[in-house]
Protein backbone atom coordinates (compact mmCIF):
# COMPACT_ATOMS: atom_id res chain seq x y z
CA UNK A 1 0.00 0.00 0.00
CA UNK A 2 0.97 3.58 -0.77
CA UNK A 3 2.17 5.72 2.08
CA UNK A 4 -1.35 8.35 1.79
CA UNK A 5 -3.75 5.15 2.21
CA UNK A 6 -1.62 3.76 5.38
CA UNK A 7 -1.20 7.61 7.30
CA UNK A 8 -5.26 7.81 7.90
CA UNK A 9 -5.12 4.74 9.81
CA UNK A 10 -1.63 5.46 12.11
CA UNK A 11 -2.96 7.62 14.76
CA UNK A 12 -5.63 4.35 15.37
CA UNK A 13 -2.79 1.95 14.57
CA UNK A 14 -1.21 3.66 17.75
CA UNK A 15 -4.37 3.56 20.00
CA UNK A 16 -4.36 -0.34 18.59
CA UNK A 17 -7.85 0.56 17.05
CA UNK A 18 -7.44 -1.25 14.28
CA UNK A 19 -9.19 -4.36 13.21
CA UNK A 20 -6.45 -7.12 12.74
CA UNK A 21 -6.06 -7.33 9.07
CA UNK A 22 -5.87 -3.51 8.73
CA UNK A 23 -3.19 -3.47 11.14
CA UNK A 24 -1.04 -6.20 9.79
CA UNK A 25 -1.42 -4.00 6.83
CA UNK A 26 -0.02 -1.46 8.58
CA UNK A 27 2.63 -3.07 10.19
CA UNK A 28 3.71 -4.93 6.48
CA UNK A 29 3.94 -1.28 4.89
CA UNK A 30 6.36 0.15 8.46
CA UNK A 31 8.70 -2.35 7.37
CA UNK A 32 9.59 -0.88 4.49
CA UNK A 33 9.08 2.69 4.87
CA UNK A 34 11.18 4.21 7.04
CA UNK A 35 8.79 7.45 6.51
CA UNK A 36 6.06 6.42 8.14
CA UNK A 37 8.08 4.30 10.26
CA UNK A 38 9.23 7.73 11.96
CA UNK A 39 5.80 9.19 11.98
CA UNK A 40 4.62 6.11 13.80
CA UNK A 41 7.18 7.20 16.60
CA UNK A 42 6.19 10.67 16.85
CA UNK A 43 2.35 9.37 17.00
CA UNK A 44 4.12 6.93 20.03
CA UNK A 45 5.20 9.85 21.96
CA UNK A 46 1.53 10.89 21.56
CA UNK A 47 0.36 8.37 23.21
CA UNK A 48 2.66 8.20 25.93
CA UNK A 49 1.94 11.58 26.41
CA UNK A 50 -1.81 10.50 26.98
CA UNK A 51 -0.78 8.54 30.23
CA UNK A 52 -0.07 12.22 32.13
CA UNK A 53 -3.76 13.21 31.42
CA UNK A 54 -5.12 14.36 35.03
CA UNK A 55 -8.18 13.18 36.15
CA UNK A 56 -11.36 14.05 34.25
CA UNK A 57 -13.01 16.38 36.50
CA UNK A 58 -15.33 19.43 36.71
CA UNK A 59 -14.17 21.79 40.09
CA UNK A 60 -17.82 22.28 42.15
CA UNK A 61 -19.57 25.03 40.46
CA UNK A 62 -19.88 27.28 43.87
CA UNK A 63 -15.59 27.79 43.73
CA UNK A 64 -16.34 30.39 40.76
CA UNK A 65 -19.01 32.14 42.61
CA UNK A 66 -16.32 32.23 45.70
CA UNK A 67 -13.84 33.75 43.43
CA UNK A 68 -15.65 35.70 42.15
CA UNK A 69 -17.14 37.17 45.34
CA UNK A 70 -13.87 37.62 46.98
CA UNK A 71 -12.67 39.68 44.15
CA UNK A 72 -15.79 41.98 44.40
CA UNK A 73 -14.91 42.35 47.90
CA UNK A 74 -11.62 42.77 47.84
CA UNK A 75 -11.63 45.19 44.11
CA UNK A 76 -12.24 48.20 46.57
CA UNK A 77 -8.41 48.41 45.89
CA UNK A 78 -6.62 48.40 42.82
CA UNK A 79 -5.23 44.69 42.66
CA UNK A 80 -1.86 44.77 41.80
CA UNK A 81 -0.63 47.05 44.97
CA UNK A 82 -1.29 44.00 46.62
CA UNK A 83 2.29 42.55 47.74
CA UNK A 84 2.82 39.26 46.64
CA UNK A 85 4.54 35.87 48.02
CA UNK A 86 5.47 34.78 44.11
CA UNK A 87 9.02 34.01 43.10
CA UNK A 88 11.84 36.86 42.70
CA UNK A 89 11.55 35.73 39.21
CA UNK A 90 7.84 36.41 38.63
CA UNK A 91 7.94 39.91 40.05
CA UNK A 92 10.87 40.60 37.60
CA UNK A 93 8.28 40.31 35.01
CA UNK A 94 6.14 43.66 35.72
CA UNK A 95 7.83 45.92 32.52
CA UNK A 96 4.99 46.10 30.08
CA UNK A 97 1.76 45.54 32.37
CA UNK A 98 3.21 48.26 34.60
CA UNK A 99 3.99 50.48 32.03
CA UNK A 100 0.43 50.09 30.21
CA UNK A 101 -1.13 50.80 33.49
CA UNK A 102 0.82 54.07 34.17
CA UNK A 103 0.02 55.29 31.23
CA UNK A 104 -3.53 54.21 31.61
CA UNK A 105 -3.63 56.00 35.14
CA UNK A 106 -2.12 59.23 33.42
CA UNK A 107 -4.92 59.13 30.72
CA UNK A 108 -7.90 59.32 33.11
CA UNK A 109 -5.87 62.27 34.37
CA UNK A 110 -5.91 60.59 38.03
CA UNK A 111 -2.84 63.25 39.90
CA UNK A 112 -0.96 60.60 41.74
CA UNK A 113 1.43 63.07 44.54
CA UNK A 114 4.32 60.34 43.72
CA UNK A 115 4.21 56.31 43.23
CA UNK A 116 6.04 56.05 46.72
CA UNK A 117 3.20 57.49 48.60
CA UNK A 118 0.30 56.10 46.95
CA UNK A 119 1.75 52.97 47.53
CA UNK A 120 2.00 53.61 51.28
CA UNK A 121 -1.70 54.75 50.95
CA UNK A 122 -2.35 51.76 49.56
CA UNK A 123 -0.98 49.55 51.93
CA UNK A 124 -2.08 51.15 54.35
CA UNK A 125 -5.85 51.20 53.36
CA UNK A 126 -4.89 47.40 52.49
CA UNK A 127 -3.92 47.03 55.91
CA UNK A 128 -7.15 48.38 57.35
CA UNK A 129 -9.18 46.48 54.96
CA UNK A 130 -8.28 43.49 55.19
CA UNK A 131 -7.74 43.48 58.20
CA UNK A 132 -11.44 44.20 59.51
CA UNK A 133 -12.24 41.49 56.76
CA UNK A 134 -10.65 38.75 57.69
CA UNK A 135 -9.46 39.56 61.72
CA UNK A 136 -12.65 40.83 63.48
CA UNK A 137 -14.83 38.44 64.40
CA UNK A 138 -18.48 38.99 62.95
CA UNK A 139 -20.93 41.03 64.93
CA UNK A 140 -23.56 38.52 64.60
CA UNK A 141 -23.74 34.58 63.83
CA UNK A 142 -27.24 33.95 62.04
CA UNK A 143 -28.04 30.75 61.92
CA UNK A 144 -30.66 29.39 59.07
CA UNK A 145 -33.06 27.19 59.57
CA UNK A 146 -35.73 25.32 57.00
CA UNK A 147 -39.20 27.00 57.24
CA UNK A 148 -41.56 24.24 58.73
CA UNK A 149 -42.87 23.44 55.55
CA UNK A 150 -39.54 22.77 54.15
CA UNK A 151 -38.01 20.97 57.54
CA UNK A 152 -41.07 18.53 57.28
CA UNK A 153 -39.72 17.75 53.85
CA UNK A 154 -36.50 18.12 53.77
CA UNK A 155 -33.53 16.88 56.11
CA UNK A 156 -30.23 18.33 57.96
CA UNK A 157 -30.34 21.38 55.72
CA UNK A 158 -28.72 24.54 57.62
CA UNK A 159 -26.88 27.41 57.24
CA UNK A 160 -24.88 30.25 59.01
CA UNK A 161 -24.81 33.47 57.68
CA UNK A 162 -21.94 36.20 59.51
CA UNK A 163 -22.42 39.98 59.18
CA UNK A 164 -19.07 41.68 58.70
CA UNK A 165 -19.35 45.59 58.92
CA UNK A 166 -17.49 47.84 56.52
CA UNK A 167 -15.55 50.78 56.71
CA UNK A 168 -18.07 52.10 54.12
CA UNK A 169 -20.97 51.14 56.45
CA UNK A 170 -22.37 48.28 54.50
CA UNK A 171 -22.64 44.86 56.03
CA UNK A 172 -21.14 42.15 54.43
CA UNK A 173 -22.65 38.53 54.94
CA UNK A 174 -20.56 35.56 54.72
CA UNK A 175 -22.81 32.75 53.96
CA UNK A 176 -22.17 29.18 54.89
CA UNK A 177 -24.76 26.45 53.31
CA UNK A 178 -24.49 22.99 54.38
CA UNK A 179 -26.38 20.55 51.86
CA UNK A 180 -28.44 23.05 50.56
CA UNK A 181 -30.17 22.14 47.26
CA UNK A 182 -29.26 23.21 43.91
CA UNK A 183 -32.26 25.86 42.46
CA UNK A 184 -34.22 24.37 40.29
CA UNK A 185 -33.69 24.81 36.78
CA UNK A 186 -34.25 29.11 35.64
CA UNK A 187 -33.88 29.47 39.28
CA UNK A 188 -32.01 30.71 41.65
CA UNK A 189 -31.25 31.88 45.36
CA UNK A 190 -31.89 35.54 46.76
CA UNK A 191 -30.64 36.60 49.92
CA UNK A 192 -33.33 39.32 52.00
CA UNK A 193 -32.99 41.39 54.78
CA UNK A 194 -36.68 41.77 56.49
CA UNK A 195 -37.98 44.16 58.41
CA UNK A 196 -42.31 44.19 58.61
CA UNK A 197 -43.15 43.95 54.78
CA UNK A 198 -40.23 45.88 53.55
CA UNK A 199 -37.22 43.58 52.34
CA UNK A 200 -33.70 44.52 51.22
CA UNK A 201 -31.82 41.76 48.88
CA UNK A 202 -27.96 40.67 49.71
CA UNK A 203 -27.64 39.47 46.74
CA UNK A 204 -28.32 35.98 44.37
CA UNK A 205 -26.30 33.08 44.15
CA UNK A 206 -26.46 29.32 43.47
CA UNK A 207 -25.07 26.65 45.51
CA UNK A 208 -23.69 23.02 44.72
CA UNK A 209 -25.98 20.79 46.70
CA UNK A 210 -24.29 18.09 48.52
CA UNK A 211 -21.08 19.64 50.48
CA UNK A 212 -20.25 23.41 51.62
CA UNK A 213 -21.43 26.19 49.85
CA UNK A 214 -19.69 29.88 51.26
CA UNK A 215 -20.52 32.99 49.36
CA UNK A 216 -20.03 36.85 50.14
CA UNK A 217 -23.10 38.86 49.87
CA UNK A 218 -23.25 42.72 51.06
CA UNK A 219 -26.27 44.86 52.14
CA UNK A 220 -26.30 48.57 52.67
CA UNK A 221 -26.15 50.51 55.92
CA UNK A 222 -30.00 50.76 56.14
CA UNK A 223 -29.99 47.37 56.44
CA UNK A 224 -28.81 47.54 60.05
CA UNK A 225 -32.25 47.39 61.72
CA UNK A 226 -33.87 44.65 59.60
CA UNK A 227 -33.52 41.70 61.91
CA UNK A 228 -34.91 38.47 59.89
CA UNK A 229 -33.11 37.15 57.14
CA UNK A 230 -34.86 35.34 53.87
CA UNK A 231 -33.48 32.72 51.67
CA UNK A 232 -35.66 32.60 48.50
CA UNK A 233 -36.12 30.65 45.34
CA UNK A 234 -36.34 33.09 42.61
CA UNK A 235 -37.39 32.24 38.69
CA UNK A 236 -36.13 33.52 35.81
CA UNK A 237 -39.12 34.66 34.04
CA UNK A 238 -41.02 37.67 32.38
CA UNK A 239 -42.18 38.61 36.39
CA UNK A 240 -40.30 41.42 37.89
CA UNK A 241 -41.84 40.72 41.44
CA UNK A 242 -39.79 38.85 43.83
CA UNK A 243 -41.01 34.79 44.71
CA UNK A 244 -42.20 33.92 48.36
CA UNK A 245 -41.03 30.72 48.00
CA UNK A 246 -39.06 30.91 51.10
CA UNK A 247 -36.19 27.88 51.58
CA UNK A 248 -34.35 29.53 55.16
CA UNK A 249 -35.28 31.69 57.27
CA UNK A 250 -32.88 33.15 60.92
CA UNK A 251 -33.47 36.26 62.91
CA UNK A 252 -30.53 38.54 63.93
CA UNK A 253 -30.52 38.10 68.03
CA UNK B 1 -7.51 69.40 1.64
CA UNK B 2 -6.50 67.79 5.23
CA UNK B 3 -7.67 66.97 7.97
CA UNK B 4 -7.18 68.02 11.97
CA UNK B 5 -5.75 65.70 14.39
CA UNK B 6 -9.24 66.50 16.31
CA UNK B 7 -11.55 65.74 13.41
CA UNK B 8 -9.52 62.25 13.29
CA UNK B 9 -10.17 61.69 16.92
CA UNK B 10 -13.05 62.73 17.23
CA UNK B 11 -14.47 60.79 14.12
CA UNK B 12 -12.37 57.44 16.04
CA UNK B 13 -14.44 58.04 19.39
CA UNK B 14 -17.48 57.88 17.09
CA UNK B 15 -16.73 54.88 15.06
CA UNK B 16 -19.20 52.05 16.40
CA UNK B 17 -16.02 49.33 16.61
CA UNK B 18 -14.70 51.39 19.44
CA UNK B 19 -18.05 52.31 20.85
CA UNK B 20 -19.22 48.59 21.06
CA UNK B 21 -17.80 46.30 24.01
CA UNK B 22 -16.00 43.33 22.83
CA UNK B 23 -16.83 40.29 24.63
CA UNK B 24 -14.61 38.52 26.78
CA UNK B 25 -14.86 35.10 25.31
CA UNK B 26 -13.46 37.28 22.08
CA UNK B 27 -10.61 38.08 23.93
CA UNK B 28 -7.32 36.39 24.01
CA UNK B 29 -5.76 35.13 27.50
CA UNK B 30 -3.48 37.75 27.36
CA UNK B 31 -6.41 40.71 26.85
CA UNK B 32 -8.05 39.25 29.13
CA UNK B 33 -4.75 39.74 31.58
CA UNK B 34 -4.95 43.32 30.28
CA UNK B 35 -8.27 43.93 31.61
CA UNK B 36 -8.30 42.69 35.33
CA UNK B 37 -6.54 46.16 35.40
CA UNK B 38 -10.18 47.86 34.81
CA UNK B 39 -13.41 47.74 35.47
CA UNK B 40 -13.95 44.72 33.30
CA UNK B 41 -12.05 42.60 35.87
CA UNK B 42 -15.13 40.30 36.82
CA UNK B 43 -16.10 39.26 33.36
CA UNK B 44 -11.92 38.83 32.54
CA UNK B 45 -11.21 36.65 35.64
CA UNK B 46 -14.72 34.69 34.66
CA UNK B 47 -13.49 34.00 30.82
CA UNK B 48 -10.47 32.97 32.42
CA UNK B 49 -11.79 30.62 34.77
CA UNK B 50 -13.87 29.07 32.50
CA UNK B 51 -11.07 28.55 30.25
CA UNK B 52 -8.62 26.75 32.41
CA UNK B 53 -10.60 26.07 35.86
CA UNK B 54 -10.70 22.47 34.80
CA UNK B 55 -6.46 21.91 33.75
CA UNK B 56 -6.07 23.49 37.35
CA UNK B 57 -8.63 21.70 38.93
CA UNK B 58 -7.31 18.34 37.45
CA UNK B 59 -3.63 18.79 37.70
CA UNK B 60 -4.49 19.72 41.17
CA UNK B 61 -5.99 16.43 42.00
CA UNK B 62 -2.61 14.73 40.54
CA UNK B 63 -0.77 16.39 42.62
CA UNK B 64 -2.68 16.81 46.32
CA UNK B 65 -5.17 14.30 45.69
CA UNK B 66 -7.71 15.52 48.26
CA UNK B 67 -10.47 16.93 46.91
CA UNK B 68 -10.52 19.78 49.48
CA UNK B 69 -7.11 20.42 49.30
CA UNK B 70 -7.40 20.95 45.50
CA UNK B 71 -10.62 23.17 46.00
CA UNK B 72 -7.91 25.48 47.82
CA UNK B 73 -5.91 25.11 45.21
CA UNK B 74 -7.89 26.61 43.04
CA UNK B 75 -9.25 29.68 44.41
CA UNK B 76 -6.16 29.91 45.56
CA UNK B 77 -4.65 30.25 42.32
CA UNK B 78 -6.98 32.45 40.51
CA UNK B 79 -7.04 34.74 43.10
CA UNK B 80 -3.03 35.32 42.75
CA UNK B 81 -3.86 35.38 39.08
CA UNK B 82 -6.00 38.74 39.73
CA UNK B 83 -3.24 39.95 42.51
CA UNK B 84 -0.20 39.15 40.77
CA UNK B 85 -1.41 39.86 37.01
CA UNK B 86 0.84 42.86 37.14
CA UNK B 87 3.88 40.26 37.11
CA UNK B 88 2.88 38.29 33.59
CA UNK B 89 4.91 39.59 30.84
CA UNK B 90 3.15 38.36 27.60
CA UNK B 91 6.42 38.63 25.56
CA UNK B 92 8.35 36.07 27.95
CA UNK B 93 5.65 33.41 28.36
CA UNK B 94 2.26 32.50 26.90
CA UNK B 95 -0.71 32.84 30.05
CA UNK B 96 -0.96 29.10 29.91
CA UNK B 97 3.05 28.75 30.98
CA UNK B 98 2.59 31.68 33.46
CA UNK B 99 -0.57 29.85 34.82
CA UNK B 100 0.96 27.11 34.94
CA UNK B 101 3.85 28.16 37.02
CA UNK B 102 1.36 29.77 39.45
CA UNK B 103 -0.85 26.53 39.78
CA UNK B 104 2.88 24.98 40.99
CA UNK B 105 3.84 27.53 43.36
CA UNK B 106 0.38 27.34 45.09
CA UNK B 107 0.56 23.64 44.84
CA UNK B 108 3.63 23.60 46.70
CA UNK B 109 2.67 25.69 49.09
CA UNK B 110 -0.48 23.77 49.92
CA UNK B 111 1.52 20.61 50.29
CA UNK B 112 3.63 21.76 52.68
CA UNK B 113 1.10 23.52 54.35
CA UNK B 114 -0.64 20.10 54.59
CA UNK B 115 2.62 18.26 55.51
CA UNK B 116 3.08 20.44 58.28
CA UNK B 117 -0.69 19.65 59.41
CA UNK B 118 0.61 15.94 59.08
CA UNK B 119 3.85 16.48 61.25
CA UNK B 120 1.52 17.72 64.51
CA UNK B 121 -0.21 14.50 65.03
CA UNK B 122 1.19 13.62 68.39
CA UNK B 123 1.65 9.61 67.99
CA UNK B 124 3.62 10.35 64.36
CA UNK B 125 1.63 7.54 62.50
CA UNK B 126 0.87 9.79 59.61
CA UNK B 127 -1.99 9.51 57.15
CA UNK B 128 -0.23 9.88 54.11
CA UNK B 129 -2.15 8.12 51.51
CA UNK B 130 1.45 6.07 50.51
CA UNK B 131 0.51 6.55 46.76
CA UNK B 132 4.02 7.67 46.16
CA UNK B 133 7.72 6.65 45.57
CA UNK B 134 8.29 7.75 48.87
CA UNK B 135 12.18 9.42 48.22
CA UNK B 136 10.04 12.27 45.89
CA UNK B 137 10.35 15.31 47.07
CA UNK B 138 7.45 17.83 46.81
CA UNK B 139 9.46 20.16 44.09
CA UNK B 140 9.80 16.19 42.42
CA UNK B 141 6.22 15.48 42.27
CA UNK B 142 5.14 18.87 41.50
CA UNK B 143 7.15 18.97 38.50
CA UNK B 144 6.04 15.43 36.80
CA UNK B 145 2.69 17.48 36.54
CA UNK B 146 4.14 19.55 33.80
CA UNK B 147 3.46 17.27 31.18
CA UNK B 148 0.15 16.89 32.70
CA UNK B 149 -0.59 20.33 32.42
CA UNK B 150 0.25 20.25 28.92
CA UNK B 151 -1.98 17.26 27.78
CA UNK B 152 -4.58 18.83 29.58
CA UNK B 153 -4.33 21.99 27.31
CA UNK B 154 -3.99 20.31 24.45
CA UNK B 155 -6.98 18.23 25.41
CA UNK B 156 -9.07 21.37 26.13
CA UNK B 157 -7.90 23.02 22.42
CA UNK B 158 -9.94 20.20 20.54
CA UNK B 159 -13.55 20.18 19.58
CA UNK B 160 -15.89 18.00 21.19
CA UNK B 161 -16.11 15.64 18.67
CA UNK B 162 -12.23 15.16 18.26
CA UNK B 163 -12.31 15.00 21.82
CA UNK B 164 -14.60 12.40 21.83
CA UNK B 165 -13.01 9.96 19.69
CA UNK B 166 -9.78 9.84 21.78
CA UNK B 167 -11.62 9.77 25.14
CA UNK B 168 -13.68 6.47 23.77
CA UNK B 169 -10.54 4.93 21.75
CA UNK B 170 -7.57 5.99 24.25
CA UNK B 171 -9.87 6.28 27.57
CA UNK B 172 -12.23 3.62 26.49
CA UNK B 173 -10.30 1.19 24.88
CA UNK B 174 -12.69 1.03 22.28
CA UNK B 175 -11.78 -0.27 18.20
CA UNK B 176 -12.57 2.44 15.62
CA UNK B 177 -15.15 0.48 14.14
CA UNK B 178 -16.83 0.47 17.98
CA UNK B 179 -16.04 4.07 18.13
CA UNK B 180 -18.79 4.47 14.64
CA UNK B 181 -20.97 1.80 16.14
CA UNK B 182 -21.50 3.69 19.04
CA UNK B 183 -21.70 6.90 17.91
CA UNK B 184 -23.20 6.41 14.56
CA UNK B 185 -20.40 8.35 12.56
CA UNK B 186 -18.88 6.55 9.83
CA UNK B 187 -16.06 4.54 10.02
CA UNK B 188 -14.06 6.51 7.65
CA UNK B 189 -14.87 10.28 9.52
CA UNK B 190 -14.35 8.17 13.05
CA UNK B 191 -10.31 7.48 11.18
CA UNK B 192 -9.90 10.90 10.25
CA UNK B 193 -10.91 12.42 13.56
CA UNK B 194 -8.56 10.39 15.30
CA UNK B 195 -6.10 11.25 12.57
CA UNK B 196 -6.67 15.16 13.11
CA UNK B 197 -6.78 15.26 16.54
CA UNK B 198 -3.45 13.32 17.65
CA UNK B 199 -2.12 15.70 15.07
CA UNK B 200 -3.64 18.47 17.01
CA UNK B 201 -2.10 16.92 19.82
CA UNK B 202 1.24 16.41 18.77
CA UNK B 203 1.32 20.36 17.45
CA UNK B 204 0.20 21.73 21.02
CA UNK B 205 2.80 19.32 22.99
CA UNK B 206 5.74 21.34 21.06
CA UNK B 207 4.07 24.38 21.26
CA UNK B 208 3.70 23.89 25.14
CA UNK B 209 7.31 22.58 25.18
CA UNK B 210 8.84 25.39 23.43
CA UNK B 211 6.84 27.67 25.53
CA UNK B 212 8.70 25.72 28.71
CA UNK B 213 12.11 26.86 27.77
CA UNK B 214 10.76 30.82 27.94
CA UNK B 215 9.38 29.92 31.60
CA UNK B 216 12.73 29.43 32.38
Amino acid sequence: MRCAEIQPNLAAFVLGGLEPEEAAEVRSHLASCPSCHDEVRELQKVNRALEATPPHADPPSYLKNEILSRVRAEGLSPPNKEQTDESSSLEEQTGSFRTSRFNRLKELRIILPSAAAAAVVAMVALGVFFGFLREEPPVATIQLMPTPEEAARLDGYWGVAEIHPQPSGNQQVELKLNNFEEPKPNSYYEMWFVSGHRRISAGSFTSVGEGETRVLLNVPPDARNYRTLLITEEHIDNNPASSQEVALKGELP
Amino acid sequence: MGFATSDILDNRQKSPRRMMPQRADELSDEQLMARLAGPEVEAAISELYDRYSRTVYGVGLKILGERSSVEELVQDVFLKVWRSSHTFDPSRSSFSTWLYRVTRSCALDLYRKRASRVRQVPDGDLHIAASRDPSDGPQEIVDESWLSWRVSRALQVLDAPHREVIALAYFGGLSQREISERTGVPLGTVKTRTASAFKSLRGELAIQDTSREAMR
